[in-house]
């Protein structure tokens, strides 16, 4: 049962460069992302840190190309390859992969069903039945995940932790070139919150992906090491540094990165 | 509501071009748009305000009706316990429907119907007005049975045979057992139907039948037509039967099911018929004690389809299952309702409908009454309809009622929704890499197969299925195109 790496010494680059976005809301336009700047290269984990409402998951979703959030500059460069003219569906195909915080559900559409579709779409054939029900429980195993949930419709009636890790699921089985995870730690307990880590570094060795970790606390962090750790405030980046920046946001919050006279406690 | 999806009628313009001279300046094209819009909107501004006065009158009429009632709200609340030796110490506070609830075989009895009333407010009088008075039907749809491997079924008069193979089917008389035997009409088009009907026929399911029994009734002619069926399964008695409906008809139908003591029976009635074609249907069902009754109907096509299902149970312990498919086409009206009436103990009743409805001009209505008499102490009941808006448009109405008199119970629990072609799903699966085309095949088509799936006859699955995916298959492209459009 040998494991299949992908991209071992393939390397990858995903380029943001002044990325603006907005949303239509009731009282007119709202601008969110503000000029976002970020590179990251295979095998490196870049953690995204920052106050509520800052526009993490703006930039997540714009990322992914969801309908509500339109573009007003600047680029996504996978490869050389701008993101931002692609559908969602070619963005998955050309290597990146969102793991959302809030799963929605897809009644009637077995889990099995949908990711062997997903597969068979980013990969371009489909996979052999008994190769895919074999890798299907081999990775459901290792997330703890009750084999029945191969049968049940998308993320019906799944708990949050649940939810989760059916997201680290597909992470595994679609091998992306770089992975999103949005706000992946939130709404778990500990021993989810390992074994939801563990697949992730799992899958980063062994598919050798960059990893773009969007968070809010740094609990998640002692799971899965980051190499880079960013601040995000206020619709773009404003600080960068090692490791030891997690350590210092722990200690000093947020606050010194709003605007004058806000508070987090007030954004959120 | 997009300018594209209200009524834009252009008038023809009266004045024409006229030829000989005149001083009347001709009408640009674009003058004589702006002219036909202004009286769509006019005549839309009219619609909406005849809509609110009705409403305005409706809701004057409701208010007078209690006020004349003289209720005063009672000083305190008592909560009574349930009296096994006396269900009906505490009377309701509230008339229920069983209370005002006329049921006769004579039309006379029913009062004369307007479009206002609860029973007739969804749907069109117009299409349904000819149901609503005697006729002497064609007796032309064709009623045949056979086994679901197309073999025989035997006649009522073929003992021998129906003894062995459980079950039979024939034609009886009007005044023979079992007919009329489950209650009585509930409503006008009901009773018309049982005054009209010449034609009754009877499936007599003496134990066991090892084989699906199909029923199917087919018919080539738009003249008004009336049929009546009695279906009764024995005590002990298992068995599976599909009544299959298809053609061009104007159909008044009767169905009366009986179930015997620890029964199954599992029941379906499908709906397939021709565009121009109408089709009444009252079904009165009575589940037997410990027995079990899994009902399932599914409407594809019809322009107008209204089935009203009125079940009850004869005995405790009574599993009542019923599902409910209907996928309604542009043009179409489908009325389902499930009127379930709790009148024993440790009885138990699922109604789950869902629907799909594709698109500007397609109606439905779904109205689910759970009624727990205060004989049904330890119900369980539950009621959800679904509706999935494939494309903007149409129309779904959904009312779930709920009626207890009695307390002691395990649960009524109720559900309803309309929605949009979720955004949110398509985005999600688009997101894993596959193509919009997939992702929406991939959803509807899992809406369908999770429901028709629970119909437990293979070869009807199967072609339902197939009928169902050449239909959305079809209007896919269309579809897609339209979904662009509005984003």
């Amino acid at each position: 049962m040998a494991e299949v790496a992908t991209n071992v010494s393939e390397q990858h680059t995903l380029e943001i460069r002044g990325l603006r976005a907005g949303v239509q809301t009731k009282e007119g336009r709202k601008e969110i992302l503000k000029g976002v700047d970020l590179t990251i290269h295979t095998g490196e984990v870049h953690a995204i840190m920052g106050p509520n409402g800052s526009g993490k998951s703006t930039l997540a979703y714009t990322l992914a190309g969801h309908p509500k959030y339109e573009v007003d500059g600047g680029e996504v460069l996978l490869d050389g390859q701008d993101l931002l003219k692609m559908k969602p569906y070619e963005r998955a195909r050309a290597g990146l992969f969102l793991a959302m915080q809030y799963p929605v559900e897809v009644p009637g559409v077995s889990m099995t069903n949908f990711l062997r579709t997903a597969v068979t779409e980013v990969q371009g054939s489909a996979p052999s039945l008994r190769q895919w029900v074999e890798e299907l429980s081999t990775e459901m195993k290792r997330l703890r995940m009750d084999p029945k949930f191969a049968q049940r419709s998308v993320n019906e009636g799944f708990s949050g932790g649940e939810k989760k890790r059916a997201e680290v699921l597909q992470m595994e089985l679609l091998k992306p070139k770089f992975t999103i995870m949005d706000e992946t730690d939130s709404g778990l307990d500990v021993d989810a919150l390992r074994i939801v880590s563990e697949g992730v570094n799992h899958a980063k060795d062994v598919n050798h992906f960059g990893v773009m970790l969007i968070t809010h606390y740094t609990r998640i962090l002692r799971y899965i090491h980051p190499d880079f750790v960013h601040v995000f405030a206020d619709g773009h980046f404003v600080r960068a540094g090692g490791p030891e920046l997690a350590d210092e946001l722990e200690e000093s919050g947020y606050d010194q990165y709003l605007p004058e006279g806000v508070s987090e406690s007030a954004q959120a | 509501m997009s300018e594209k999806e209200m009524n834009t009628t252009s008038t023809p313009d009266s004045d024409g071009f006229r030829r000989s001279g005149t001083t009347k300046p001709v009408e640009t094209a674009e003058q004589k748009a702006r002219r036909a819009q202004v009286q769509a909107n006019a005549s839309e501004a009219q619609r909406i305000e005849n809509a609110r006065q009705k409403d305005r009158e409706l809701k004057n009429e409701q208010s007078a009706s209690t006020a004349s009632e003289g209720q005063s709200a009672p000083a305190e609340v008592r909560m009574p316990r349930y009296d096994p030796k006396d269900p009906y110490k505490f009377p309701a506070q509230m008339p229920s429907s069983a209370d005002s609830m006329i049921r006769s075989f004579d039309p006379a009895d029913f009062p004369q119907p307007k479009a206002k009333d609860n029973e007739w407010r969804y749907l069109d009088m117009d299409e349904i007005s000819e149901f609503m008075q005697p006729f002497t039907p064609t007796n032309l749809a064709q009623v045949s049975v056979s086994f679901e491997d197309g073999s025989a079924v035997p006649q009522l008069s073929d003992k021998q045979t129906s003894r062995e193979l459980g079950v039979s089917f024939g034609q009886i008389s009007k005044n023979e057992y079992p007919a009329g035997s489950v209650s009585k009409p509930v409503d006008l088009t009901a009773a018309i139907q049982w005054q009209v009907t010449q034609r009754v026929y009877w499936l007599n399911i003496t134990s066991n039948v090892e084989k699906p029994v199909i029923i199917r009734v087919h018919s080539n002619n738009a003249e008004r037509d009336a049929l009546h069926f009695v279906i009764t399964a024995a005590a002990n008695s298992h068995a599976s039967v599909v009544v299959m409906h298809d053609g061009l008809a104007h159909l008044a139908e009767g169905m009366e099911i009986s179930t015997g003591a620890d029964s199954t029976l599992n029941f379906t009635s499908v709906q397939q018929w021709d565009e121009a074609s109408k089709h009444v249907g009252t079904e009165r069902i009575r589940v037997g004690a410990n027995a079990e009754l899994r009902h399932r109907v599914v409407t594809l096509s019809g322009n107008f389809v209204r089935l009203r299902m009125d079940p009850d149970y004869a005995g405790k312990k009574g599993f009542l299952d019923m599902l409910g498919i209907y996928y309604v086409l542009p043009g179409d009206y489908a009325e389902h309702r499930t009127m379930v009436c709790h009148n024993q103990a440790d009885c138990k009743s699922r109604v789950i409908y869902k629907g799909a409805l594709d698109g500007k001009g397609a109606r439905s209505a779904w109205v689910g009454n759970a009624l727990i008499l205060p004989t049904a102490p330890n119900t369980d009941s539950y009621e959800l309809n679904r509706n999935l808006v494939l494309k903007p448009g149409a129309i779904a109405d959904s009312e779930p009622q709920l009626e207890i008199e009695n307390g002691d119970i395990i649960g009524a629990g109720h559900a309803s929704s309309v929605g949009r072609f979720e955004d949110e799903q398509l985005f999600y699966l688009e997101s894993r890499g596959v193509s919009e085309e997939n992702a929406r095949k991939l959803v509807v088509r899992g809406f369908f197969e999770e429901l028709i799936n629970q119909i437990g006859v293979e070869s009807v699955q199967t072609a339902l299925m197939q009928r169902i995916e050449e239909r959305l298959a079809k209007g896919e492209s269309a579809a897609m195109t339209q979904v662009l459009e509005d984003k």
